[in-house]
């Protein structure tokens, strides 16, 4: 046997083993929400959309659903103005070295472990008297999501030609229309996949999350709440559905990523007249 | 002067919303609690405590050795399957990267019910077991233990590493491997001598991340660990609920923080070498 | 100072040939230095109306800094640029009557070409109407009519060109400033685009500023050049002046193969003749004589040398190195004890000639007038 063969069994092998060990979770979800289960076995003659019905009535794990979309969205929100704000400067011939340390700063709640930006931020808004609640739940993912953002827009902002800003003042532009008709546009398709990606993230935060919570609840601290005092089989069916959107939606993005780069022109000429 | 103004403003958001909560989390490590109201004075009592305490050390050095566990266990599958992955065609490098994001997108929470699912009393893995003949009654070690939880934080934790170490391996330029195989480097020599010093320092950042997020992870731990299962997070977010001692969670924080610190500059350092510069 | 007599060798050369053009921009003791670091040292220049001004020099000579700073990107650290005698240097970079075409053409990647060339016009709020007809009229002149809807990515090197061109001609500039915009076009592409952005030059009477490394590319396209070494200008001339009238040893060696004997020494002087003395012998020479006798610099241009009986006043015996025959003309390289460098040769190839013979000893004559006689230090004094 030659020992690239040997290699790639090898490799092959425990490439397969891998994939097993991630997928099994999913796959027991998946199963477990057409199927029963009795005594540890899955009953194959069960198959019913039962819990798929009884998560549409289930009005805890619906407002659950809506306030993490909520936090989701104001926290990309926010933190993607901040970030687009952060890596123009950053990027800019005008600020200081010291003032560029900027992005270590934003870097720091990404790279400690999440339960030190948890606790940070709940010290910090009791010493401030702000209550627990959504407010402060959107404030710790905006700032968790922050670097990634940050990451992905100054990476393109780099990218782009420093001549083109200089090109844009040289024919006369402003510094508003330069942003507005240069950077703006080719900062689209960044600010998309950023944005997607920060709302996975927020989306799925649990362990901030949980420092910063009231009585509100997002959905993956619902769950753990539930997980504690025992799980209903709705929730099999509301992951599937959750899995299946983000699926969708991420070959859609990628989709569009490789569209965007020969047409986003097009879009941007027609809106910019 | 307009860019200093500006920068000003972006810096009081930071302050407000990043450097300060850091910064009183780090005073609060020096306060003190008592009759369950907090005392404003700085004392490094917390620290004396933890010090003393042996359960406590007990715990976080067997958190540390957990979490060194989870990362070398997925820096050698991590890496064969970068490896195998980076050897196949365009078309399955694509399907086996997107295959290792999808279980990224799944609930981490989920994840770890699943493997509850998986390791429990009448889980899959012991009815797998009791099928294959291996043992008769369902294994009871495989759940609520600290086994429990390495298994779990590796299958949550590993997509994390793959990736890096892809990428690493795929910024390898095919003319570097033309030139090597030119000049009559064998297979094993390609591999020792120009692809892993290329493709490591990559690797071994994924694992120093992987690491620092395994040590202070208290959800795993505390979903599948059981009592046997305790870790240093748990400890830490265990101050913040019922024992009710913000101050000494934010002391056992700033040990968390140092080793973080510590081990994600290393991780810079080693990542990057001169030669990929 | 430099600038004192070449300044005052340009105007000659102007008075020769009959042009008399006022200056547009007024380029006085202009300096840039990047902390410690002199870019540019004191310079004094004058951009004509309407000629095509070449600045050429090696990296490094502060050629592309000088048109940053007219450009408005970069700020002197002191001096003054006077447009048509009004101050320029407090003017906001789009307040300023030039435009640019950048190195690497700096297009718009998510605008067609015609959103490229009419971008200009947009930001000025010219009506769409107005829009639509200069852009015609602008790519008709560089013809690019038929790919006004491609993007820059489906271009070809040569086309993006014209779209820079285009884009920075839309607004009527009074001078356009070209950063080495032929640096990235293969060699074909390159002679083309020489010819193409001359003639367009001509036809729309703008002021061009041309930065090149390029001293072919110099001598080819301008009507004057500036060559810049080391952030000083070391003579600013027609072609043809800076070709065979060089002003010192660094022009005489930047432009074309020269061959450079030194040092060298004036024994008698009269007007503009006179004998000199170098290490390869006594030669009599009627060129413009420095005005100066010691630390001089002989150059010969390789295709004066002539294979030589005695009858030339000026002879050397050199020995012969290599000869390669390159269709036309055939190279000879030639050694001589006494100096450093080998010392070339170009004549016409003729199909019964035989060439010497490589090792052989070859007797070399050129004419008094076909040499001239520089300073060797670049700076005056």
């Amino acid at each position: 046997m030659k020992p690239g063969r040997l290699r790639d069994i090898l490799l092959g092998s425990t490439t397969v083993a891998v994939f097993v060990l991630l997928y099994l979770p999913i796959l027991l979800v998946f199963v477990l929400s057409f199927f029963s289960m009795r005594r540890g076995r899955i009953n194959w003659q069960s198959f019913s959309v039962d819990w798929y019905v009884r998560l549409f009535e289930n009005e805890a794990l619906g407002a659950a659903l809506y306030k993490s979309l909520v936090v989701g969205l104001l926290a990309v929100a926010g933190a993607t103005v901040f970030a687009t704000l952060v890596a123009l400067y950053v990027n800019s011939a005008r600020a200081s070295r010291l003032s560029k340390s900027i992005e270590y700063v934003i870097y720091l709640p990404f790279l400690l472990p999440p339960i030190i930006t948890g606790l940070s931020l709940l010290i910090m808004f009791r010493e401030l008297d702000v209550p627990r609640g959504l407010f402060t739940i959107t404030v710790g993912h905006a700032v968790f999501v922050l670097a990634i953002v940050y990451r992905i827009i100054l990476t393109r902002l780099k990218a782009l030609s420093g001549t083109l800003v200089e090109a844009a003042h040289d024919l006369g532009a402003s510094r508003l229309q330069t942003f507005r008709y240069i950077i703006l546009p080719n900062l689209r398709t960044p600010l998309l996949t950023a944005g997607l990606l920060a709302f996975a993230l927020s989306f799925d935060e649990t362990m901030i999350t949980l420092f910063l919570t009231g009585a509100e609840a997002t959905l993956p601290v619902r769950l753990y709440a539930m997980m504690r005092v025992g799980f209903t089989p709705e929730i099999n069916a509301l992951v599937t559905l959750v899995l299946g959107f983000s699926i969708v939606l991420t070959i859609v993005v990628a989709l569009t990523w490789r569209n965007t780069t020969g047409l986003e022109g097009h879009s941007s000429r027609s809106s910019g007249q | 002067m307009r860019g200093s103004v500006a920068g000003l403003a972006l810096w009081a958001v930071a302050v407000l919303l990043i450097l300060g909560p850091l910064a009183s989390f780090l005073v609060y490590g020096f306060f003190s609690v008592e009759a369950n109201d907090i005392v404003y004075e700085l004392t490094l009592a917390n620290f004396a405590d933890i010090a003393a305490n042996s359960s406590y050390l007990t715990t976080f050095f067997r958190t540390l050795r957990l979490a060194f566990e989870v990362a070398a266990t997925n820096l050698v599958l991590g890496y064969a399957v970068a490896y195998f992955i980076w050897l196949r065609s365009r078309l399955w490098q694509s399907i086996l990267i997107v295959g290792l994001a999808i279980p990224l997108l799944m609930s981490y929470i989920i994840k770890i019910y699943a493997m509850r699912g998986i390791l429990g009393t009448n889980g899959l893995l012991n009815r797998a077991l009791i099928m294959l003949g291996v043992t008769d009654e369902p294994l009871t070690v495989l759940l609520f233990n600290l086994t429990a939880v390495r298994t779990t934080l590796v299958v949550v934790l590993l997509p994390f590493m793959v990736l890096p170490i892809f990428v690493a391996l795929e910024r390898i330029s095919d003319t570097i491997l033309s030139a090597a195989k030119d000049l009559g480097a064998r297979e094993s020599h390609i591999f020792f001598r120009v692809v892993l010093p290329l493709s490591l320092p990559g690797a071994l950042v994924g694992a120093m991340f992987t690491f620092v997020l395994a040590t202070g992870d208290f959800l795993a731990p505390e979903l599948v660990g059981g009592i046997q299962g305790f870790t240093y997070g748990r400890l830490v977010f265990s101050q913040f609920g019922l024992a009710y001692n913000w101050p000494l969670g934010a002391a056992m924080s700033i040990i968390l923080m140092i080793v973080a610190l510590v081990v994600i500059s290393v991780a810079l350092r080693v990542g990057n070498p001169r030669y990929l510069k | 100072m430099p600038s004192q007599d070449t300044v005052r060798t340009d105007s000659d050369a102007l008075s020769g040939t009959g042009q008399a053009r006022a200056p547009l921009l007024q380029i006085r003791s202009l300096e840039v230095r990047f902390g410690s670091e002199t870019a540019l040292q004191p310079i004094d220049l004058d951009v004509l109306d309407g000629e095509f001004l070449t600045i050429v020099g090696p990296s490094g000579s502060g050629k592309t800094t000088l048109l940053r700073v007219i450009a408005g990107f970069q700020v002197p650290s002191a001096g003054r640029i006077e447009f048509e005698g009004h101050d320029i240097l407090n003017t906001p970079i789009n307040a300023r009557p030039f435009n640019t075409v950048f190195q690497d053409y700096a297009l718009f990647p998510h605008m067609t070409v015609r959103g490229n060339v009419s971008f200009g016009l947009k930001v000025r709020g010219v009506k769409r109407n107005q829009i639509e007809e200069d852009v015609d009229r602008v790519l008709e002149i560089v013809g690019l009519l038929q790919l006004g809807n491609r993007y820059p990515a489906q271009l070809s090197g040569g086309q993006q060109q014209r779209t820079a061109l285009a884009r920075a001609m839309i607004c009527q500039p009074r001078l356009i400033l070209l950063d080495e915009p032929l640096a990235a076009l293969d060699a074909t592409m390159r002679q083309q685009m020489q010819s193409f952005l001359k003639s367009v030059q001509r036809k729309s009477g703008i002021t061009f500023l041309f930065v090149t490394h390029d001293q072919s590319e110099a001598i080819t396209m301008s009507d004057r050049i500036c060559v810049l070494n080391t952030g000083a200008i070391m003579q600013i001339g027609e072609p043809r002046q800076l070709y065979y009238r060089p002003a010192n040893r660094f022009v005489a060696s930047f432009f074309g193969d020269s061959n450079l004997i030194e040092p060298c020494r004036v024994t008698e002087h009269a007007g503009r003749f006179a004998r000199i003395s170098t290490p390869v012998g006594q030669f009599e020479v009627q060129c413009d004589i420095p005005d100066r006798t010691q630390g001089l610099v002989l150059t010969v241009r390789p295709e004066a040398f002539v294979a030589a009986g005695d009858d030339h006043s000026n002879i050397i015996d050199f020995e012969v190195v290599a000869v390669n025959f390159v269709g036309s003309e055939t190279v000879t390289r030639l050694r001589h004890a006494s100096l450093p460098d080998i010392i070339t040769m170009k004549s016409k190839s003729a199909s019964g000639a035989r060439p010497p013979a490589v090792g052989s000893q070859i007797r070399v004559g050129f004419d008094k007038d076909q040499c001239s006689l520089v300073p060797a230090a670049e700076h005056g004094s």
